[in-house]
């Protein structure tokens, strides 16, 4: 290509006419793909983008499938709100987020119910339909659909602190001077504040009174004084809980605790308190929705996947994908629970699941977060000051 | 239209879309009131004020510190090394090159990982110590020395090599002429290498302490958040916080410390002479 006579005339013009072709080039290629029946992009939490899940719908559809892990629910509705409906098919979020922000916003899309109610039917009694996290607020348009689900509260060694004492005690045990020094807290800002006011025995689901904000304020500050190591890893987190450096830590559930269950560290155990502000309740459930994206250009192929992910081995490997472990709403199916071994159910806590869930409270949109947040900020940047 | 300038015009309009536009927009971001999404509003000084009358000086604070003792130490570290490398390994120079240059293939979050595996609680170190001398040693991780102990390792070749190319530029016969007329080697060193070398020397402080400024990683992964730094601070406002407004002012504000501290630099340094120009 680049012979002696090129002179600098025509290289420039050579170049002007590649740019062109490829700026082009570009835009046809956005029109050849205007169908998008052989492409599907997914923005998820870790485990759908895992290749155990993705591959035999490669298999099965021809299509390029491309999965991309999130780290925090709100960045990735951020990106959707910054232009990325254009880039994704199918978005993966705890439970408020749908109802709440993106149906509103217009960045989801509807499902069918007629196809996809009855899939809701098979899975445990808790999610059967109408289930309320899938629904917007009107009752009539079908948001999404659920699988991975888990309490999330915190974690302790229990061979330092028996589960019963923590069950009883709750958040307050992280008040205790005898825990001072030896616990972490794992930040995920965004749980931490909704423990935090669970701490500081405010439910955090609802409009806060000036003394709530308070006692949350000094919740936080006690809480960050008194943490040895903050990590936003869970796996550092196990680690340091494995061996002896702390006892215990502040946020977290069945999803950070199973990887170390399941390598056999039974000692690390998610607590759900017995009792708590939340309408007696003191332990808080995430769900996981899985949308269409509002994308432009949609890819034929996003309720297939939905469906697909239903079936009772994905289920399985959804539920056991590389990272993380967690229970499935599709393990209300006789025939989903037969993929699982007792290893696996002790993971993810199974003899316990539906004494936790009854103490639990689903995870929802706290009103007051935007103050919070400053406070839990301030507080972090202060513990050691 | 001069054809230099008609030429010029692609690369300049790439820089301005691709380097200045972002910076723009986050310049225009921090303006806009806190938590919302979009440009077109009112400008507001609510950001600037709400960042200096919270507590956000502790992050400024604290990165600026532990930065400062990461040049100060990388300074020291890197010096006997350079002045090896420039002027005494001969060969072996390549070799001791690729040592430094070669763990930059791996992540940094990777490497950080491993400095995990050695300081942790019954780790490489202490688990090593407690086998061999029977001591238990006190907690290494998550503290404040192992952030300084992450810096200086990360940004070790960011310092070495403008060292290297600062002491290559003192030529042998001035040391040899002033040691020929009677100066010492303290005399030698402080008023012939150290000034001659100085280009090299302001580069690489001025390299690693605007990355130590930027940094995130080290204070995560090995400090355990013990200490919250600035860059730590923007991320949590862009994510968590959904206040897109007070991370932009935030990132303004270290964007004009740093600038400034490199306006002011490159006045007293000629970089024409440290790439050897004249």
């Amino acid at each position: 290509m680049f012979n002696s006579k090129k002179t600098r005339r025509n290289f420039l013009q050579q170049t002007g006419a590649f740019a062109l072709a490829a700026a082009y080039g570009g835009s046809f290629a956005n029109v050849a793909n205007a169908a998008r029946t052989d492409e599907l992009n997914i923005y998820c939490w870790e485990g759908y983008n895992s290749d155990d899940v993705l591959d035999p719908f490669r298999r099965e559809t021809g299509a390029t499938v491309r999965a991309e892990g999130l780290t925090s629910d709100p960045d990735a509705v951020n990106r959707l709100r910054a232009g990325e409906t254009k880039v994704w098919d199918l978005i993966n979020l705890n439970n408020p987020w749908a109802r709440e922000m993106m149906w509103p916003e217009g960045l989801i899309s509807e499902l069918p119910r007629d196809r996809f109610e009855p899939m809701f039917e098979k899975m445990m009694p808790a999610f059967h339909p109408p289930y309320e996290w899938a629904m917007d607020k009107t009752g009539e348009h079908l948001l999404g659909m659920t699988q991975r689900f888990g309490p999330f509260n915190f974690v302790v060694n229990t061979n330092k602190i028996s589960r019963a004492t923590a069950e009883d005690e709750g958040f307050n045990i992280f008040l205790d001077p005898a825990l001072k020094g030896k616990y972490g807290i794992l930040t995920y800002d965004n749980w931490n504040i909704y423990h935090m006011c669970v701490t500081a025995g405010v439910d955090p689901f609802k409009k806060h009174s000036k003394a709530e904000i308070t006692a949350f304020t000094a919740a936080c500050k006690q809480v960050f004084s008194g943490a040895k190591i903050l990590t936003d890893d869970l796996v550092a987190m196990n680690l340091a809980l494995i061996n002896g450096e702390i006892d215990a830590y502040f946020t977290g559930g069945t999803y950070t605790s199973s990887p170390a269950r399941y390598d056999g560290a039974n000692q690390v155990r998610g607590i759900t308190p017995k009792s708590g502000p939340m309408n007696g309740k003191g332990g808080i459930v995430w769900i996981e929705l899985t949308s269409v994206v509002n994308n432009p250009n949609p890819s034929t192929l996003s309720e297939d996947f939905l469906a697909y992910v239903q079936r009772p081995d994905v289920s399985k490997k959804v539920a056991f994908a590389e990272g993380t472990y967690n229970p499935v709403t599709q393990m209300g199916s006789g025939e989903v629970m037969a993929q699982f071994d007792k290893d696996e159910l002790d993971a993810i806590q199974w003899d316990t699941l539906e004494e936790e869930m009854a103490n639990s409270t689903d995870y929802d949109i706290n009103p007051d977060y935007a103050e919070m947040y400053d406070i839990y900020s301030a507080a972090k940047r202060e513990r050691e000051s | 239209m001069q054809p230099g300038v008609r030429a010029a015009i692609p690369a300049a309009a790439f820089l301005l879309i691709g380097f200045a536009g972002p910076l723009l927009m986050v310049l225009g971001y921090s303006f806009m009131p806190p938590r919302t999404f979009s440009l077109a509003q009112a400008p507001t000084f609510a950001n600037f004020i709400s960042i200096v009358t919270d507590s956000y000086y502790l992050s400024f604070v604290w990165s600026v510190f532990l930065s400062l003792i990461a040049v100060a130490l990388l300074l020291v570290i890197s010096y006997p090394v350079a002045y090896g490398m420039a002027k005494m390994f001969g060969p072996w120079a390549n070799v001791v090159t690729m040592i430094i240059v070669v763990p930059l293939l791996v992540s940094e979050n990777i490497r950080l990982f491993g400095w995990v595996l050695v300081l942790l609680k019954n780790g490489i170190a202490d688990g090593s110590m407690q086998l061999l001398f029977g001591v238990q040693l006190p907690s290494l991780l998550y503290t404040v020395p192992a952030i300084v102990l992450g810096l200086v390792y990360v940004y070790l070749p960011f310092m070495l090599f403008p060292l290297v190319i600062g002491l290559s530029m003192v030529p042998d016969t001035l040391k040899e002429a002033a040691s020929d007329l009677g100066a010492s080697r303290l005399q030698i060193f402080r008023e012939i290498e150290v000034p001659l070398a100085m280009p090299g020397i302001m580069i690489g402080c001025m390299l690693t302490f605007i990355l130590s400024l930027g940094s995130l990683a080290e204070s995560k992964i090995l400090g355990g958040q013990t200490v919250i730094m600035i860059a730590d601070d923007i991320e949590s406002a862009f994510t968590f916080a959904q206040n897109w407004p007070k991370g932009a002012m935030l990132s303004v504000i270290l964007i004009v410390f740093s600038g400034s501290l490199v306006f002011f630099l490159f006045r007293r340094i000629d970089l024409d002479r440290i790439i050897g120009r004249r």
